[in-house]
């Protein structure tokens, strides 16, 4: 892979196509190495990846709920009268 | 005494579940699967986005864990088994009543557009590079999940559950109960979704500039109500 990365060529297609399954960590050993080669060579796929993955941390940390107080001892009381099914 | 070998301790910890008195099996699972409520209560929160709806949804999914918990298998993945359980009861519960009627599935939605949207191009297209995330992170987390409650449900459950909650694919598709294709066709086509309600949100707040003639500028019709 060359490390000359100008406009987007077509091994950075190749790597963006793959790179929600290799940020997923789903995919193969050989793709992983592959893409992780082709993004220490191309700043600009580098940075997309890095977005992406900052992206992901935003959805992830901003998505949370406390369930309301009190929802935890209704569950525990529900589960006094419950009988686990044979 | 010393430890005889470990699979005597194996198979004495098996024999010890199936004798175990309802009330060993309860404070089990209370010590075991109460500590994932929170994380229930956000999922539940985000299939029904509805806080009512959302707490009688996680109390009845627990209320089915514990009937079935002498069935959950010691050492395989329990929050994951939860989240099967509580998948489950929503798709059994809220679905069928089809409170909802407006809202299309997933398989018939076409959006406006291919399913192709990436937000790093229209944010990258018209901000310093290194700002791009500085915007993200100014969302807030209404707008994150206003944006996530935007997408259709089968959608929002499979981003959901792959980027807040982590799950694998194959996770994802147990939990959904479908094929590992389609879960990855829904995490594509979602995230292009939520990417596009996300940018929908970073402009309507000044985050990032309107692009001159770029869809934004228009209705996305994605409004929140």
């Amino acid at each position: 892979m060359s490390g000359d990365c100008g406009p987007m060529n077509e091994n950075c297609r190749e790597v963006l196509d793959e790179l929600d399954v290799f940020l997923d960590n789903e995919c193969g050993e050989d793709l992983a190495t592959s893409v992780r080669t082709h993004l220490g060579d191309c700043p600009p796929c580098m940075d997309r990846a890095d977005f992406e993955r900052a992206l992901r941390d935003v959805i992830a940390s901003k998505c949370r709920d406390a369930a309301p107080s009190g929802l935890v001892d209704r569950i525990i009381d529900g589960l006094k009268s419950a009988k686990p099914t044979a | 005494m010393s430890r005889q070998d470990g699979e005597t301790g194996a198979l004495a910890g098996g024999t010890v579940r199936q004798a175990m008195t309802d009330d060993e099996r309860r404070e089990q699972f209370t010590r075991d699967a109460l500590p994932y409520l929170d994380q229930l209560y956000s999922a539940a929160l985000r299939y029904t986005r509805n806080p009512a709806d959302a707490e009688d949804l996680v109390q009845d999914a627990f209320a089915k864990a514990f009937a079935a918990f002498h069935q959950f298998e010691p050492g395989t993945n329990l929050r994951a088994w939860l989240y099967r359980i509580l998948t489950n009861a929503y798709i059994n519960r809220y679905r069928k009543q089809q409170r909802r009627p407006n809202e299309v599935s997933a398989d018939g939605w076409g959006g406006d557009d291919n399913g192709d949207f990436s937000l790093y191009d229209r944010i990258a297209a018209t901000t310093e590079r290194s700002a791009e995330v500085e915007a993200l992170e100014k969302l807030t987390d209404d707008e994150v999940k206003q944006a996530m409650a935007d997408l259709p449900e089968q959608f929002r459950m499979a981003v959901y559950l792959a980027d807040v909650e982590g799950f694998s694919y194959a996770e994802i598709a147990d939990i959904m109960e479908t094929p590992i294709g389609t879960v990855m066709s829904r995490l594509h086509r979602g995230r292009a979704a939520l990417q596009r309600a996300l940018y929908h949100y970073a402009v309507k707040r000044g985050l990032v500039p309107v692009e001159v003639g770029s869809e934004s500028s228009r209705s996305t019709g994605n409004e929140a109500s």
